[in-house]
């Protein structure tokens, strides 16, 4: 974890130490977000091992919880977020319910997509959440525009949090969506959630840089390369750069240093083992988010420990409830296969001949 | 009415549009400034300021992405492509992201984006700046295609085109945009031409011409010709080669039992192709005479004059094409 502090900024003045602001329910809030995060992802690859859940590859987030938490929690329901794969839990803490979210996991007739799509490849607008592709990438121009919109109507205030791994920060249309988001100052938070994989790929083959955050001064925006797995300063950050945006100073960068402990996805998970050297996933499993924060949180006497239950019992019950709802709910039917490709509620009001 | 180019039927489209409909805006490279490379939207900047006028860095997958970010929140973007020919660097954004929106958000997010720009050979262009591919989003459910030929077509077509719920590839033959003029009906009469809709443009007993773009009018001056040698062509304009009127075709051929399909594209997997498969299967008992296609030879198209007009159709072919088929 060579860079994680490197780029932080310096120029936190006492008022924009978000975290001083934080309330004992907002702690308990993250720490309960990062939990439903981890059992989130735990429960759907018990499913999968037990064949009730036969379709789809699951790309856990297990050792990014504290992005999922850190950087959900200082979002309002006015702004916007474009997840990535890897990023499910945080579609329910931006408003969409984990029963829908379980839906589409399996295919159901009432997920957001009604079978049409696997995983995180959707999204609800009227809860702030932009539907994501499986193009790496894609996502960034149409967050752009989900901003220019946004600018159009006048709405100010709402912000637009993108998602995406480093690796995809390689894909030129990242280069177009920075660059163009720059040049407008839109109104963009992109955080990396630097995990150090590309799927087999190490950092080092993705780019040459320090950092991805470095790659900020080149499109004139800031960029901040964070411990990703301290999830204070992931809120912090998140919070720093919501204001910047909506004070009209444009997007910035948030890079999250952490690691993928598991596989690429649930397929992958024994050959992970092969391209990664041990001794590196045993050094970051010491460095488990929710740990780490638990201990923080004690430590500063803002919990006792015996408040602090690793996991909370409901959220167990909260994710089981939305699988085994999911699990029950009607199939699609085939013919709706069909369905959804044109809107012919055209408002043309008069024909030629 | 008053008497328009081709160019500036598009132009007032648009601008129309946007003077009824606030959510109507659009962006490309230089369309603001500038007024576009061919001064499309030349004035629009003035009229609309720079938050409905966007001029974009030259990037075309953030143009399209743009388009699809704002249509999904409600906006009806009309975004340009400073050729046609460039959308392949936004072929993505176009085939993976805004054709599929709609069905991957169950139904619930409509896709009102117009993405238009200077399409076709015919003036010296070469590789770049000449090509069409407009069988690349045929072939994506989702999309629609659009290719006027007639001013009137281009302003009613454009009209529809940007109040149509969905992603709609407006291809503007550079060749027509000065060369071809008509009568502009006034805003008031809020003149529109549905999409999916073929017209009719010269009837005939012989043999039916089925064509789109430019290739109309090759085909109109080739029927005048085959008509002083007593062969009666029906010329087909498609407009909407996506979706397709093939009741129109289908209609005319019980008449002529002869088709004749003619595009400016290369021949092979274009747009011709899909026509004669459905004839072959909605029409056979029609027929008397093999389906044939004049098209583009499968090339590029090629700069130097000779090479250009070798690879693009051209009116003799057409008359060729139908003395062969009339002989059947
Ligand atoms: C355009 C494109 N190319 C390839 C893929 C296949 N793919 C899916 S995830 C992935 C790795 C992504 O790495 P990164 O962006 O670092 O995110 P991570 O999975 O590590 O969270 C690849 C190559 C894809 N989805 N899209």
């Amino acid at each position: 974890m060579a860079t994680r502090t490197k780029n932080r900024t310096n120029s936190q003045t006492a008022e924009q130490r978000y975290r001083d602001h934080l309330t004992k329910a907002d702690h308990y809030e993250l720490y309960r977000r990062m939990w439903l995060s981890r059992l989130f992802d735990e429960t759907l690859l018990d499913f999968k091992k037990k064949a009730r859940l036969k379709r789809g590859n699951l790309y856990a987030s297990i050792g990014q919880e504290a992005i999922n938490a850190g950087t959900s929690l200082p979002l309002k329901p006015h702004d916007y977020i474009s997840p990535i794969h890897r990023d499910m839990p945080i579609f329910h803490f931006k408003g969409m319910s984990l029963e829908s979210i379980m839906c589409q996991v399996w295919g159901k007739a009432e997920a957001p997509t009604r079978g049409k799509d696997s995983w995180s490849h959707m999204g609800d607008l009227s809860a702030g959440v932009i539907h994501s592709t499986s193009m790496l990438g894609s996502t960034i121009p149409v967050a752009c525009g989900v901003a220019w919109a946004l600018r159009l109507d006048g709405k100010t205030d709402s912000c637009v949090v993108a998602y995406t791994g480093e690796g995809a920060t390689a894909q030129g249309v990242f280069h177009e969506g920075m660059n163009f988001a720059a040049v407008h100052k839109l109104p963009l938070v992109l955080i990396v959630e630097n995990n150090q994989y590309a799927y087999s790929t190490p950092t080092h083959l993705g780019y040459a840089t320090e950092n991805t955050a470095a790659r900020a001064s080149g499109y004139g925006i800031p960029g901040w390369s964070i411990d990703g797995n301290d999830v204070l300063e992931v809120y912090e950050h998140t919070s720093l750069a919501l204001a910047r945006a909506r004070a009209g100073d444009g997007p910035s960068i948030v890079e999250c240093m952490t690691y993928r402990v598991r596989g690429h996805a649930d397929h992958d998970d024994t050959r992970a083992m092969g391209y990664r050297p041990v001794e590196e996933i045993e050094r970051w499993q010491k460095e488990d988010p929710i740990p780490r924060y638990r201990e923080y949180l004690i430590k500063n006497k803002i919990f006792k420990a015996s408040e602090l239950p690793s996991p909370p019992p409901d959220v167990q019950k909260q994710v089981l409830d939305a699988a085994e709802y999911a699990i029950n709910a009607p199939e699609p039917e085939a013919h709706t296969a069909m369905e959804d490709i044109y809107d012919e509620s055209a408002g043309v009001t008069k024909w030629s001949k | 009415m008053v008497e328009m180019t081709f160019l500036q039927g598009i132009r007032q489209a648009i601008w129309e549009e946007m003077q009824r409909d606030s959510s109507v805006f659009v962006l490309g490279e230089d369309i603001g400034r500038l007024g576009g490379a061919f001064l499309v939207t030349d004035g629009f900047l003035n009229e609309f300021g720079s938050d409905r006028v966007i001029d974009t860095p030259i990037s075309e997958a953030l143009i399209v992405g743009t388009a699809v970010g704002a249509a999904a929140m409600g906006k009806r973007p009309v975004a340009e492509m400073q050729f046609m020919d460039f959308i392949s660097c936004g072929f993505d954004q176009v085939v993976n992201v805004a054709a599929t929106f709609r069905y991957r958000s169950g139904g619930t997010v409509s896709m009102p984006i117009v993405i238009r720009g200077p399409s076709g050979g015919y003036v010296g262009g070469s590789l770049y700046h000449s090509q069409q591919f407009e069988s690349w989003f045929f072939h994506v459910p989702g999309l629609k295609v659009v290719q006027p030929a007639f001013a009137e077509d281009a302003y009613g077509l454009m009209k529809a085109s940007i109040r149509d719920n969905n992603p709609v590839l407006f291809y503007e033959h550079k060749w027509l945009y000065r060369r071809i003029k008509g009568q502009i009906p006034g805003p008031d009469q809020d003149f529109i031409v549905r999409l999916g809709e073929a017209a009719i443009r010269r009837p005939g007993d012989h043999i039916t011409i089925v064509a789109y773009g430019a290739m109309v009018h090759f085909s109109l001056e080739a029927a005048e010709v085959l008509a002083g040698e007593g062969i009666s062509c029906e010329v087909i304009d498609l407009r909407t080669v996506k979706p397709l009127d093939m009741e129109t075709v289908l209609g005319s051929l019980a008449k002529t039992n002869k088709a004749l399909i003619v595009y400016e594209s290369p021949k092979t997997g274009g747009v011709g192709a899909e026509i004669a498969a459905q004839i072959a299967e909605a029409g056979f008992d029609l027929l008397d005479g093999p389906v044939m296609r004049v098209a583009a030879r499968d090339s590029f198209v090629p700069f130097a004059e000779p090479l250009e007009k070798y690879v693009l159709p051209s009116v003799e072919e057409i008359i060729e094409a139908a003395r062969t088929l009339h002989r059947y």
